[in-house]
């Protein structure tokens, strides 16, 4: 019996180094001004000028954002004249997504949304009737919070199978509300304030967010139309003995690029020669239609360096059930587990017991969703290019980037606000992906994650009422 | 390699709770240690959860009707006038909300207030988004909070008090005079209260649950976190909540969104159906666990040791070793593993306090959430040792 170890150790927390300067700040100073102090931070100067820049678009979205301007008193508190809740200075990063933005536009207008990437069908029979069971069952409560042994054992078996690997269950995986958590986890449980880390631009947006809060200094390579491929002497220049950790996505959103062996190779090198830890998300890795997905860590020497992130949802268009997961050797998945403790605790615990019942899905699953999604994007891609956008080529994901400039419209949000409201079709404007928005803003995002007859619906209203100028 | 972790990961320790859950599964020992209920959740519930998932409710959602039913219910209850588009964001669990509302408001270097003895993780949420926490001890035996050892507490860099009522360990409730003290502070500081509220609908002979942010001007300076899993016995579903003024309640929900982007949705629409439950089915809880309160304290009183604290809320018991006995409450809880094949909780670990007071080892937390069978279960294994009169070292 293992009592005699003693494991009930009395959580001690030793004090992190603290930030000394004491404040002379009044409390008392309301949000607004909070706000100006940021001026010199040069990532809201950025923000700040893309709002001055797009008028009328940022007018339509205060219509409809959820972001309440916080200095106008409140309607259920008529008696308040200043805000005493002034929230933290990683808050100037967190404004309301550009997704729910478009979605919120898109009911508006009741335009066709090709903007956010979810499906509009649902999952597979079998893994939703495992749920049920799983619920009636009673496994109702919490789950172990690094995942139920089962679904542990089940995303091994399912790396394996992938990569090759052998790894450890218990040791090497850790279950998290979705990949987004996971990311979140890594970062925080990873990065120290202050450390390197490389994003590749464009990116999805809770990365910058997430890095923000980890207190990283972000480094950013941007990846170019026609093959966005990874400009490796600008990499190699940029990666260095203080880098921490690089983020590869791939398949990735938005542009569907899928990292070549060659890529990964060079990345993989720089990254042991420089002691660098890599974070892959991997969510798509399944939707990969022109090559096959390769994991970073199956690479030689770099599974004890990488984190290796994926999830449900896509694979199983369930994403709203909020089943991720990372793998990682021990000592890097001890702090991701910290991190996660702390996050959410536990995660929901019959979606674990239906998603160890999908990663066990035959061949044949896997197979036919392949199919399904070729089948849809042929019918996007097509109609794309025969409303006259020029479509770059996208590998895998349910994402393809377009450049929209021959209609006429200055930028991405602009050319985006008009397509919704002129002819009723929602595309992302890719500039909110980029450090700097003028890389993007020659470019939109589509999704084909839609069933067959809203995609041709989309086409054909772009066909009738998107205008070359 | 090790180097790669973050400092702030290096310091942290694996759930003392949680191991000790893994412990008595390995013994198949009695668990009165993790504070989950091990009986069903009400079948109605379940139901709409099924019903969700087959009516393809599984996409990433916000369900706004949960909003819509708390503000009813913060009118009802608390007669506070919440509106629900702006001031409500959902989360993954009480956990995520907690988490969001610390990284929302808290920068490098603030304070923030914590009762001690307090839950584990409202420490590593705050020190993780840079914050330091600072504890203001409950004495003992009745957990009381002494008013000028709280203004003391308080300083120009206090941000934030954390206040959990019904409160985990000791089920202690605080009272109006307790939190117009806290309040006070709290208005005299320029502080926000967070609030952990998961035990809100589990009080005892006739004691209500109160939310600070009723008190005069409070409500514009509190973030309340709550959930669904204790009231509903649903805690592996991860539906919660925070309630704040809307420029906090946005910031919550844009840092949930970066967290982790949606809480469960089929779950969310079960939620809806549960926040509509009768009065009745409250009043069932209340009672059915006042009943399993009583039962334990009986049970607890077989064996030696004199409450001296009875629980007013939360589904906890938080007990002093009886007089006589010599062991550290790590050593008898070893011992009542052993001996009696029950498992609860080492009270050590819900100190942090400077303190080097011999109490913080003098205490166990008894969880009561368990159905009549788990309960009797352990009151017979109690039984068959009073009979054996063998075990000197866990009967008193």
């Amino acid at each position: 019996m293992q009592a005699a170890e003693c494991t009930w150790t009395h959580f001690e927390m030793l004090r992190p180094f603290c930030f000394k300067s004491p404040s002379t700040t009044p409390l008392f100073f309301n949000f607004s001004k909070h706000f100006q102090k940021g001026y010199s931070d040069s990532s809201f100067f950025r923000s700040n000028w893309r709002i001055s820049n797009y008028p009328s678009f940022m007018a339509t979205i205060s219509s409809v954002s959820t972001h309440k301007d916080p200095v106008s008193t409140h309607d259920a508190t008529p008696n308040i004249t200043h805000q005493p809740v002034q929230v933290a200075k990683r808050m100037e990063k967190f404004k309301t997504t550009i997704f729910t933005q478009m979605s919120m536009l898109a009911i508006k207008h009741g335009a066709i949304n090709l903007g956010q990437g979810f499906p509009n069908f649902d999952g597979p029979d079998f893994v939703k009737e495992a749920a049920i069971q799983a619920i009636k069952d009673g496994k109702n409560q919490y789950a172990r919070g690094y995942g139920v042994p089962d679904f542990n054992n089940a995303i091994a078996a399912r790396f394996k199978k992938d990569t090759g690997l052998v790894i450890d269950p218990e040791k090497e995986v850790t279950v998290t509300s979705g990949c987004t958590e996971a990311i979140a986890a890594t970062m925080l449980g990873l990065i120290d304030p202050g450390d390197e880390v490389i994003l590749f631009a464009p990116f999805y947006d809770s990365y910058e967010a997430t890095l923000s809060m980890a207190g990283a200094k972000v480094k950013c390579i941007t990846l170019r139309p026609p093959d966005f491929a990874v400009p490796i002497d600008e990499l190699k220049s940029t990666i260095s003995k203080n880098t921490r950790a690089i983020l590869i996505n791939t398949p990735h959103n938005p542009t569907g690029k899928m990292f070549t062996r060659e890529e990964l190779n060079t990345i993989a090198l720089l990254c042991i020669e420089n002691d660098v830890l890599v974070f892959t998300d991997e969510v798509y890795d399944k939707l990969a239609f022109e090559m096959d997905h390769i994991s970073m860590a199956s690479l030689p020497g770099m599974y004890e360096r990488t984190v290796t992130m994926n999830s449900l949802g896509k694979t199983f268009s369930l994403t709203g059930w909020k089943i991720g997961w990372a793998i990682a050797p021990p000592h890097l998945t001890w702090g991701v587990r910290q991190a996660h403790s702390f996050l959410t605790f536990a995660t929901s615990t019959p979606m674990q017991y239906a998603a160890t019942v999908a990663l066990q899905a035959p061949d044949s699953y896997f197979a036919e969703l392949k199919t399904d999604y070729m089948a849809k994007k042929a019918i996007l891609v097509q109609g794309l290019k025969d409303v006259g956008f020029k479509v770059f080529p996208s590998s895998g994901t349910y994402f393809v980037v377009v450049d929209h400039t021959r209609f006429g419209l200055d930028n991405d949000i602009a050319f985006c606000e008009y397509l919704i409201k002129e002819v009723g079709v929602v595309a992302i404007p890719t500039s909110v992906f980029y450090l700097n928005p003028e890389d993007g803003k020659n470019l939109v995002r589509f999704t084909f994650c839609k069933d067959e007859e809203t995609l041709r619906s989309a086409v054909e209203r772009m066909k009738e009422k998107l205008k070359k100028k | 390699m090790e180097g790669k972790l973050s400092s702030v990961a290096k310091n942290f320790t694996p759930s003392s709770i949680q191991e000790l859950s893994q412990l008595a599964q390995k013994c198949n020992a009695i668990n009165l240690a993790e504070g989950f209920p091990d009986f069903p959740a009400p079948p109605c519930i379940k139901e709409a959860a099924v019903s969700a998932i087959n009516n393809d409710f599984n996409q990433y959602r916000r369900v706004q009707g949960i909003c819509d039913q708390l503000a009813l219910k913060m009118k009802k209850t608390h007669g506070l006038n919440v509106n629900p588009l702006t001031d409500i964001a959902i989360c993954c669990g009480q956990s995520e909300a907690f988490a969001a509302a610390i990284f929302s408001i808290i920068n490098q270097g603030d304070e923030v207030l914590l009762f001690d003895p307090c839950y584990e993780t409202y420490e590593g949420c705050i020190t993780l988004a840079g914050g330091i926490p600072v504890y203001v001890a409950l004495e003992p035996p009745q957990w009381t909070l002494d008013p000028e050892k709280l203004m003391r507490s308080f300083t120009s860099r206090t941000k934030a008090i954390v206040l959990n009522s019904p409160h985990n360990p000791t089920g202690k409730v605080f009272s109006r005079d307790e939190l117009e003290i806290i309040a006070e502070g709290c208005r005299r500081w320029d502080c926000v209260a967070i609030t952990d509220e998961v035990y809100e609908y589990i009080t005892y002979d006739n004691q209500k649950h109160e939310t600070i942010a009723k008190l005069p001007g409070m409500q514009e300076r509190t973030i309340i976190t709550s959930s669904l899993s204790k009231t509903f016995s649903v805690t592996g579903w991860r539906i919660g909540w925070a309630i704040a003024p809307a420029s906090a309640a946005s910031a919550i929900q844009n840092i949930h969104i970066r967290i982790t982007d949606s809480a469960p949705a089929p779950f969310q629409e079960a939620a809806l159906t549960a926040l509509r439950s009768p009065i009745e089915y409250f009043e069932t809880l209340r009672g059915e666990y006042e009943l399993k309160r009583d039962f334990c304290m009986k049970l607890l009183g077989s064996i030696g040791f004199r409450i001296q604290f009875k629980p007013q809320g939360s589904l906890f018991l938080f007990a002093e070793l009886p007089k006589d006995c010599l062991l550290s409450d790590v050593e008898y809880v070893e011992e009542l593993i052993k001996q009696a094949g029950v498992v609860v909780v080492p009270g050590r670990g819900f100190f942090h306090g400077n303190e080097s007071c011999n109490y913080q080892k003098r205490y166990i937390r008894v969880a009561f959430c368990k159905s009549g069978a788990t309960l009797n279960a352990a009151a017979q294994k109690f039984g068959e040792l009073i009979n054996a009169k063998a075990c000197p070292k866990i009967l008193y």
